[in-house]
């Protein structure tokens, strides 16, 4: 009978107590694994709405967050000069600033995020009902598209004319209405849950700020060419504008941790090392409690036999299958822990709805096997270590007279 | 031939109160196919003897042979071998395993000795028929009596053909009629071959040996 088997018998002759164990292990590795997901999630989750849309380097004036600090001058022709450069597959001015949406009935206008950018191969949205906007701008004014929570709030249908008035890239004077006509219902990647959001093209942003054809832009987006880098084309845009800011989406990446993101990391450093202490404890516990009622059968196998080796074994069997058992049960369990938690953290306000605490990747399966394997090995020390030190003699002896 | 011999052995135990000589200047020596019973009162040093004589406990003066090997030269995992390959235990309180069946108690030393498969199955079925057990082979030891726990037991400890027994009041745990039949069994065990020693209280057992070795105080004083 092989090390595993025995301690598989071992652990069903007393199902209460192994149950309890796995139950015990399943839970704290389930918020082990949670802690995994927590420490990486945020980072991952914003890589990926960064990359999602398609642009690999972000051009600012200053490393300053979006949506703060100066805006890019004469943005158009910037625009234009890195597209052409060959480390570039495409360039999109962004500008970013706020409007105001006229309602009928006398009700307050409602201020939502206004987008301007042009429309290019990489969206930066994702149209979910109607068509994506068009270069162009007649006597009918520009086309608009909005968020799911402006169309709601305005009770608007594709094809509504829109009037809004526009506060761009910290102008303070007031500006004309703009009209737009709705052609579309868009998500964008880092909309709240309460955000409103309208969006236009670059030009048509231009016009309704008051700058017709010389816009600010708040940031260039910028795709490297086929089979480039991103490294290679934040350098070559640097040579360009060496005024200018350029960061691949691993250094907004970097600059977004910086701002705050390493907390989340710091905390589930700390109780992930608490939870595996618990698991080591609890798993030594119960060992050592069996390995303790045993102590005269271990003993009679050593007599019989059974190498020292063995019967160590057999103990990191048993906890190996304590703890492997206990940790199968933790992935579902976390994933589901995971899934409940992230829906009471993104109840924090200002954060983009696609933007996730607990996300899975590979890496912290593997993290989380590894950990709990060396939770098996260290938790199963000390009775090996009793074990392995058993006097045979005394221990039968003892059994005898007690 | 000698199966073991013990030279001048004593066995001495560091206690609080002061060390204790348990097995004083012992010289012994058991044959092959011998039958062998230790009696004395109770703490005369009779289950310290055999577990010198049996590889599980070193002494701390003298010398211990092993079929021409002086154990005290030899590592743990050489004396462990011994005892799986060559020494059969029988313990008053049985100790056999609670999870496993009366068939599975009997293979266990087998297969740590690397014993195949079928090989183990059909000296394990053989040995429940010597036993008398042949028809209690799926039990565990908890639907077992205390004589036919004790019956598993010795064909547990008669596994990998021992050359040498070593029981340890054997019957202390049975009433005098279990008692009798297990004192039966061992004799055929001897009887086929097996060297037998014997610890025990009980003056009828001791008497079926061939040569009785009475213990006062850690010395063989009479035999």
């Amino acid at each position: 009978m092989s090390a595993l088997a025995f301690a598989w018998r071992g652990l069903v002759r007393q199902p209460a107590r192994a149950g309890l164990g796995i139950l015990g292990v399943a839970a704290v590795g389930a918020l082990l694994f949670d802690m995994l997901l927590l420490s990486e999630g945020l980072v991952l989750s914003m890589r990926d709405l960064l990359e999602r849309v398609g642009f690999d380097v972000r051009v600012r004036a200053t490393m300053a967050l979006p949506g703060s600090g100066p805006g890019i001058a004469d943005a158009g022709r910037l625009t234009a000069a890195i597209a052409a450069l060959p480390e570039v597959g495409e360039a999109v001015a962004l500008g970013l600033g706020y409007a105001e949406i006229d309602r009928a009935g006398g009700r307050r206008p409602l201020a939502v995020d206004f987008v301007g950018a042009d429309t290019s191969r990489r969206r930066v949205w994702t149209v979910t009902a109607g068509r994506d906007i068009a270069d162009g701008h007649d006597a009918r004014g520009g086309e608009l598209l909005v968020n799911q929570n402006v169309a709601s709030r305005l009770g608007a249908t594709l094809g509504d004319v829109i009037q809004l008035r526009a506060s761009c890239m910290h102008q303070t004077s007031a500006l004309p209405q703009a009209t737009f006509t709705l052609v579309g219902i868009a998500e964008f990647p880092f909309d709240t849950v309460r955000q409103m959001t309208a969006a236009t093209t670059f030009a048509d942003f231009g016009i309704a700020c008051g700058a017709p054809g010389s816009a600010d832009a708040d940031m260039i987006l910028v795709a490297s060419a086929e089979g480039g880098d991103a490294e290679t084309t934040r350098d070559a845009i640097a040579r360009l504008r060496p005024d200018l800011n350029p960061m691949t989406n691993e250094q907004m990446v970097g600059l977004v941790q910086q701002s705050g993101l390493s907390y989340f990391r710091q905390i589930s450093a700390v109780l992930m090392t608490v939870t595996m202490s618990f698991g080591m404890l609890l798993i030594t516990v119960l060992l050592t409690v069996s390995v303790n009622q045993r102590l005269a059968e271990i003993a009679a196998l050593r007599a019989l036999g059974f190498s020292q080796r063995r019967v160590v074994l057999d103990v990191l069997c048993e906890s190996a299958l304590l703890v492997g058992l206990g940790g199968l049960l933790a992935l579902p369990l976390g994933a589901a822990l995971a899934v409940w938690l992230d829906g009471i953290l993104k109840r924090m306000p200002g954060l983009p709805v696609k933007l996730h605490f607990f996300v899975f990747e590979p890496q912290a399966l593997a993290i989380h096997v590894s950990l709990l394997v060396a939770t098996a090995v260290i938790a199963a020390l000390y009775p090996m270590w009793l074990v392995a030190r058993l006097p045979i003699a005394t221990t039968l002896r003892n059994e005898v007279i007690s | 031939m000698t199966v073991v011999e013990a030279h001048d052995v004593s066995r001495v135990f560091p206690m609080p109160a002061g060390p204790v000589v348990a097995v004083r200047d012992v010289t012994l020596g058991i044959e092959a196919g011998e039958h062998v019973a230790i009696s004395g009162p109770s703490g005369c040093g009779k289950s310290t003897l055999l577990h010198l004589l049996g590889c599980v406990d070193a002494p701390s003066q003298g010398s211990l042979v092993f079929e021409g090997r002086d154990v005290s030269t030899l590592t743990d995992r050489q004396r462990s071998v011994i005892r799986l390959t060559r020494i059969g235990f029988v313990f008053q309180r049985f100790f056999l395993l609670p999870m496993l069946t009366a068939a599975e108690n009997v293979e266990l030393p087998q297969a740590e000795a690397g014993s195949p498969k079928a090989e183990r199955q059909r000296r394990t079925r053989e040995l429940l028929e010597y036993v008398g057990l042949g028809a209690r082979a799926d039990h565990r030891p908890s639907q077992l009596s205390g004589g036919e726990m004790q019956r598993v037991a010795i064909a547990r400890a008669l596994a990998n053909r021992p050359r040498l027994l070593l029981a340890d009041e054997p019957t202390g745990e049975l009433d005098h009629a279990t008692g009798e039949q297990i004192a039966t069994l061992l004799d055929r065990v001897n009887a086929d071959g097996t060297a037998l020693v014997i610890v025990t209280h009980d003056q009828t057992l001791a008497s079926r040996a061939h040569r009785t070795l009475t213990m006062r105080d850690g010395r063989i004083c009479d035999s």
